[in-house]
Formats: structure tokens, C-alpha cells, sequence
């Protein structure tokens, strides 16, 4: 008995609600093209077809299989010193350097031109939208994925939230909007906005500030680590962590 | 050989621009106040009713009660002349504004025009050079149309036959070079637009038409009708020495109406503005021109102007966009009284263009670039969206924004950069007011000792605590402090720093550079280590 035949009758035992009876069948539909589709994550999505533009930040690039997929939502959400704003510079570096445009909505109005410059942005390429309310955000993000901007920041900025709470339908729109155009959309947020719409939802939690020094004498604050937990992913299992490091000087890291 | 392009009925046909919805009405346009206003043009409908040129409006409308009136609007005229004027640059560099929505342009050399031949709207088989003027006419005639203005064309060797041609039915006409006289000969005096006493004279001569008065000797024409008989006896016989004088062309690109009455609230003034950008942006667009500022005038009633400039960030040719800024103009500064008319002038820029490339990143599209960016300044303000930029320096606030204009990408895609994996700074904007105690973590009374400064040790921030209603709120104990680092800039300057500056973490794991302003004691917490 082939297998396409043995699966026949599993699979209409199990359309009248008896089960897999036949222990045949029930292996051929366990073992085939069944047991490969456990999960509809599993199956391919558009946004995974595409290069990925990278972040520049090994643990997230690892975590997320190379990169922030194009024509996708990435949502990134953690408190305050988590290394948000240093994981979004990283970002826009990388897609900076390698000559594309990329957008910055930046609710908080946080940006600072200097270090963005330090961590490897181009400014030239960069375009920096300050809205002063969360719709406004929203609003821009969507005119600029149309626009056809490959790369779009999205920072929320500090708890609390500037503005009234957007529906879930923004997102849904805003993520159809990065779909369309194979744009990458990534959101930093304090805490998770995007609900369903995002194709992946990374946590940054456990930071710790690494000092230079102890007890009374001089101290230095030498960097960052925190741990990366992927929470939602449309093409890989959840629940997967990495250690993230940043440093405060280049010149004391090791 | 020149081209005229005429619009029949202009003071009519420039209203009906401006008022499209009015096309198919019985519309006329008068000229004059009150009972005394006289009919200058009437639509068809109105025609077929029986109003014509020269009525009183009275009269008029005691013929047709229902008889839509309008009076001459200048800014509508003056606004469809340039905008025929602009057809006729489409086509040649040399045009000439004859106005009254008469326009000769030149036609030499036009690669449309082909071979020399003969041709005249008598002769049954026109030569090559005849089809291409006539193809060239008609396509003429059809971006008038697009312009919204029912023109006609007729082309000829001089500027009198094509002006003549021009008047006739079934445009474009075209005649041959050297066939002028022979194609104004059967045509009736009345098409040179003699003088009224000529025309009278020639009249009691029992001359009416231009080939009975070209048949006349002109030395006798001449010694009896003088020097302006003498002329139009040379253009009877198709002689124009008028050359074509071409304009320069215009800096800025006006449209406007004088509104029949007066407007007090915004909606509907954006209504009928909306339709006067689109004609203005659809003139642009002929001259592959877009807009880089925009100038509103507004007349207002009883009496009064209003002028006011908005400056785009980029050129743009999106009439939305347009309106919106408009709109937010005269929503933040409203203009104080009703509104009787308006003009929009753009000054007109080139587009920016894109550079594609087969390997490198793809390029943004300038002219949706331009035009997001000018919604973005709309929608959050001009000075919210830019390029940022590094300033010299060491305050960490510092920051100038400049236009966005990225540089076009490679034509390679340039290998990737390994990360720096550098920890970034939130810059608070403005920063945040602190209250701190001074001291050792150890106990409360040490602080209060180092922040009194007994100890002679540096005294360090112990907790610090926002003050209410500062945003983002900010207070917990301090786990470490590093610093100081001082700060001294400006001090020959109005505005100097003076700053002592500590990275703190708190015991919720908040890291922030926070700073002791010397002057004044205060202190301030001006980023987020995030």
C-alpha cells in the first residue's frame, strides 16, 4: 500500500470524528507530509523569501534567522535601559551603510545625532519624524512605508506612551503596508502594541549595567547586557533566548 | 510658419474654466454694475434661447429667467491666458501673447511639420507638409483642451492668415505658404477687423469681401483711405510684416477667482481653492515644473488683502498636499474677514530626479519623497521632520535638522559593516528637573553629611526623584554613581553650560546621565542609557 493510500482512510476516519483506527494509515499520515506541517508557522511566508536586512546585533540576528525580514512587522518591546535605542541605531546603521534610506519615527524625540553618527548611521540617508502623539506615529509610519522606504523605525519611546491607544487595526494596516512594499517595519515599544500583526515579537528583559571599578573608588559605566527572548515567531518556535552585549566606550571593550 | 491659438468667446470660456460644473448651463458673462451690466458672452443654451452679445442683463434675463450670470473676473482671464500661453510653450520656445486668448506661436522646424508642400482648406489632397501641420494643429487643439479651453488653430505663413484661419469652423486650418491671398479672397472684409469708418467706406464702395478689396490698385486705396487703408489693403493681399515678438516666459505661475460672494468659514473657501491648485498644478505639470512655494493672496470684503507665503520642503506637485497646507495655514493664522477672491502663485522648481541602478539599493522616488515629506510637515509641523545632523560641540542636547535630500545609493551594494554594538543614548528633550539627595548609599545620615560635605568627599546622588508632572517620570534609589565629569562650554555667550555630569543606575536597573547645573544648583537628567 503506498502511502498516499494509506492516508486516504486515516484521513477520512478522522473527518467523521473517529480518530486514526487504522494503525497503518495513521503512521503513513504521522510520518509524511503531516508530520512536517505540525505548525501553519511552519509553512513559508512571503517575508521569508526575501534577504532579511540585518540589525547588526548578533543575538537578534540569530534569534530573528538573519535579520529583520522584509515586508514584515518586527515588534521589539522592553523597559527602560533594556537596549532598545541601541539595537534601533544598529539597525539603521546597517541599512544606512549599505546605502538605503531608512526612516526614524521617533515618538520621544530621543534621537541623538552624535551618537547615532558613532554607531555607524549615515544621517544623510536618515529621515527623522518626531510626532508628538502615538496616532501621529502611526499616521507617519504608514505614509512612509508607502513611500517606499525599505527601512522604518518605529520607537515609541519611554513609559508612558505619548498619546491615546491606537487600535489593533492600525497595525494590521501599518504591517499590510510594509507587506505590500517589502519594507521592513520594527517597533520598539515599552510593552506590546502590535498584537497579532507582528510577524515576530522579541523581549529584551534581565538588563544589567556592567560598571568599570567597585566600591568607592572611580567608577565607569562600561556597557550593557541583556538577555533577547524571541516571544512570537511566524517561522520559527518561540521561546528561543540570546545573550545580547553592548558597550558604553569602544575603546574599553574587550 | 506661425500657429495662432484662439478661444472663442474668452471673458466665457475662462469663467467656464474656473466653474466647470457650469458648462452645460445657460451661462453668461457680463460686463458693467447693476441693470446697466451688458452681456459680453453667452453659452450655447443661452444662445439657442436667444440672449446675445451686447443685451442688458435685464433684458436677458426677461428672455430667460433662469439665465446664470456672471461678471468679467480678471483673475480668471488673466489666469486662462497664461494657461493658453503655456499650451503654446508645450510647442515652440517662440510664442507670442497677443491676449484676449489670442497666442501666435512658431512652428519652424517642428519635427511634426515634415517635408515643404502645398496645402489649403480648399484643396482636396493635402501635401505631407500640409498633414503635419494639420496633425500638428490638432494636437494643438487637444492640449487646449486638456488645459480646459475650447480653442481653435489655424496656421500660416503670417501671423494675419493664421489669426484669420483661426476664426474659422473646423480647426485646425491650415494654409500653404504663398497661398495666403487665395485663402483669404472668398472670406467676407469683416475678417481683417477693419477700423469703422473704412470699413463703412468700403462698404458704400459695394466691397465685401477681402479679394473685391484686394483687386484695388494700391496706390489709389492708398491716396484715398490713407496710411491705414494702405495696411489693411497689404493684408488683404496676405502681406504681414508684423514679426513675431516672443515673450519671456513667466517666473511664477498664478491662479485665482473673485468669488460671487463672499466666503467666512474655510470649507467651502478650501472647495473652490481645491479646484484652483489642480488648474495650477496641471500647468506646472505641462512645463514639467513642480511647486516649491506657494503664495496665497486673499481679497477681502468690504475691502482689505491678505498675503501670506508657504514654503514647501521639497517641490511637490501633489494638489493634497497643497490643500493641507493651506488648510493648516489659515487654520493657525485666519485671515480676520470674509473672503472675496484669491490667487495662488507658485514659484516653480525642477523635480528632483532619481538615478536607478541594476546592482545598488533602489533608489526612493523624488517626486513621492517630496511629497510625503511635505504631508509629514503638514500633519506634525515643519520643524519635526528633517535629516538630523551632528553639531559641533559638547553639549549632548545639540542637534540641527536639515532638508531631506539622501544621496543617491550606490551603484554596487557595498559589503555589510560589522556592528559596533555601542550602547546608545535617549536624549531627554527637554530635560528632566530633579530632586536629588547627595550622599552614600550607606545610610541616610552619611548623606546627609556628604551632601552637607563634612566628609570633604565628593558628595554622590543618593536618590533622585522627578518633579511632579515631569515626563517620563524618573525616581528610585541610586545602586551606582559615576562621576563627576565636568562640562564648561559658552561662557563668553548669553546662554552658557556649566555642568557636573554623573551616569547613575537606580535600583529598578534605570540608567541615566544626570547633571548638576553649577549656576543655579539645580539638577536635570538629560538621557536614558537604553
Amino acid at each position: 500500500m503506498s502511502g498516499a493510500q494509506a492516508m486516504a482512510p486515516a484521513l477520512a476516519d478522522l473527518l467523521e470524528g473517529k480518530g486514526l483506527s487504522r494503525k497503518a494509515a495513521a503512521q503513513s499520515l504521522l510520518s509524511g507530509l503531516g508530520a512536517k506541517l505540525t505548525r501553519a508557522s511552519d509553512l513559508p511566508s512571503p517575508a521569508s523569501r526575501r534577504d532579511p536586512l540585518p540589525t547588526r546585533v548578533p543575538a537578534l540576528d540569530r534569534l530573528l534567522s538573519g535579520g529583520l525580514p522584509r515586508g514584515g512587522l518586527v515588534e521589539l518591546c522592553g523597559r527602560r535601559s533594556s537596549g532598545r535605542f541601541s539595537i534601533a541605531m544598529s539597525t539603521l546603521a546597517a541599512a544606512t551603510s549599505g546605502g538605503e534610506a531608512a526612516a526614524l519615527v521617533d515618538l520621544g524625540g530621543h534621537l541623538d545625532p552624535q551618537s547615532a553618527e558613532e554607531a555607524g548611521v549615515d544621517l544623510e540617508r536618515l529621515l527623522w519624524v518626531r510626532p508628538e502623539k502615538l496616532k501621529g506615529a502611526v499616521t507617519s509610519a504608514e505614509m512612509l512605508l508607502s513611500t517606499g522606504f525599505p527601512l522604518v523605525v518605529v520607537d515609541l519611546g519611554l513609559p508612558p506612551v505619548r498619546g491615546r491607544f491606537v487600535p489593533d487595526a492600525a497595525w494590521v494596516r501599518l504591517e499590510r503596508a510594509a507587506r505590500s512594499h517589502g519594507a521592513a517595519l520594527f517597533v520598539l515599544a515599552p510593552y506590546r502594541v502590535s498584537g497579532i500583526a507582528a510577524s515576530a515579537a522579541v523581549s529584551a528583559g534581565s538588563a544589567r549595567a556592567l560598571w568599570e571599578g567597585s566600591g568607592r573608588e572611580s567608577r565607569l559605566l562600561g556597557g550593557l547586557s541583556a538577555r533577547l527572548v524571541l516571544e512570537k515567531d511566524a517561522g520559527a518556535r518561540g521561546g528561543k533566548a540570546e545573550e545580547m552585549g553592548l558597550v558604553a566606550v569602544p575603546e574599553l571593550s574587550p | 510658419m506661425i500657429a495662432c491659438l484662439f478661444v472663442p468667446l474668452f471673458p466665457l470660456a475662462a469663467r467656464l474654466r474656473a466653474e466647470p460644473e457650469l458648462k452645460d448651463e445657460a451661462v453668461a458673462v457680463c460686463e458693467g454694475n447693476g441693470s446697466a451690466a451688458r452681456i459680453v458672452a453667452a453659452t450655447r443654451k443661452a444662445r439657442r434661447a436667444g440672449i446675445e452679445a451686447g443685451m442688458t442683463l435685464p433684458q436677458a434675463r426677461a428672455i430667460l429667467p433662469k439665465l446664470v450670470a456672471r461678471g468679467r473676473d480678471r483673475a480668471c482671464e488673466s489666469a486662462a491666458q497664461e494657461a493658453l500661453l503655456e499650451v503654446a510653450e508645450s510647442f515652440s520656445p517662440r510664442v507670442e501673447d497677443e491676449g484676449e486668448g489670442v497666442v501666435y506661436l512658431e512652428l519652424d522646424g517642428h519635427p511634426m511639420l515634415g517635408v515643404p508642400g502645398e496645402i489649403t482648406p480648399l484643396s482636396p489632397t493635402p501635401s505631407p507638409k500640409g498633414r503635419g501641420a494639420a496633425s500638428l494643429g490638432m494636437a494643438i487643439l487637444l492640449a487646449a483642451e486638456k488645459a480646459l479651453l475650447p480653442a481653435r488653430v489655424g496656421v500660416a505663413a503670417s501671423k494675419l492668415a493664421a489669426r484669420v484661419a483661426a476664426g474659422l469652423p473646423g480647426s485646425p486650418t491650415v494654409v500653404a505658404d504663398g497661398e495666403e491671398q487665395r485663402f483669404l479672397a472668398p472670406l467676407p472684409l469683416e475678417r481683417l477687423a477693419p477700423a469703422l469708418e473704412i470699413a463703412a467706406t468700403l462698404d458704400r464702395w459695394g466691397l465685401h469681401t477681402i479679394g473685391d478689396f484686394a483687386k484695388l490698385p494700391e496706390g489709389q486705396v492708398g491716396s484715398r483711405l490713407g496710411e491705414a487703408g494702405r495696411a489693411l489693403h497689404a493684408t488683404a493681399r496676405g502681406i504681414d510684416p508684423r514679426p513675431l515678438e516672443p515673450r519671456l516666459p513667466p517666473p511664477v505661475f498664478t491662479e485665482g477667482l473673485e468669488l460671487e460672494w463672499p466666503l467666512a468659514t474655510l470649507e467651502p473657501f478650501l472647495f473652490v481653492g481645491h479646484a484652483a491648485l489642480e488648474r495650477l498644478v496641471r500647468r506646472l505639470e505641462a512645463q514639467a515644473l513642480a511647486c516649491t512655494r506657494l503664495d496665497v493672496a486673499l481679497e477681502l470684503d468690504p475691502g482689505g488683502h491678505d498675503a501670506r507665503s508657504i514654503a514647501l520642503p521639497a517641490p511637490t506637485r501633489d494638489v493634497k498636499t497643497l490643500l493641507t497646507l493651506v488648510r493648516l495655514e489659515l487654520e493657525a493664522r485666519p485671515p480676520g474677514a470674509a473672503v472675496a477672491g484669491f490667487s495662488f502663485t507658485a514659484h516653480p522648481d525642477a523635480p528632483r530626479r532619481a538615478q536607478l541602478t541594476l546592482f545598488g539599493p533602489a533608489a526612493l522616488s523624488p517626486d513621492r519623497l517630496a511629497t510625503t515629506i511635505a504631508r509629514l510637515a503638514a500633519l506634525l509641523g515643519s520643524d519635526r521632520v528633517g535629516s538630523p545632523r551632528s553639531v559641533d560641540g559638547h553639549r549632548p542636547e545639540r542637534l540641527t535638522l536639515t532638508g531631506y535630500a539622501p544621496p543617491p545609493p550606490p551603484r554596487v551594494k557595498p559589503a555589510p559593516r560589522d556592528g559596533r554594538g555601542l550602547l546608545s543614548v535617549r536624549v531627554l528633550r527637554p530635560p528632566v528637573e530633579l530632586e536629588v539627595l547627595l550622599g552614600d548609599s550607606d545610610s541616610v545620615g552619611a548623606a546627609l553629611a556628604a551632601a552637607r560635605n563634612e566628609g570633604g568627599d565628593k558628595p554622590r546622588p543618593y536618590s533622585i526623584r522627578s518633579t511632579p508632572g515631569a515626563a517620563p517620570p524618573i525616581a528610585g534609589s541610586v545602586r551606582v554613581a559615576a562621576g563627576p565629569w565636568s562640562l564648561e562650554e559658552g561662557w563668553w555667550t548669553d546662554a552658557p553650560a556649566d555642568r557636573d555630569y554623573w551616569d547613575v543606575e537606580l535600583t529598578d536597573g534605570g540608567l541615566y546621565r544626570i547633571y548638576r547645573d553649577r549656576d543655579g544648583g539645580h539638577w536635570f537628567a538629560d538621557g536614558v542609557y537604553d
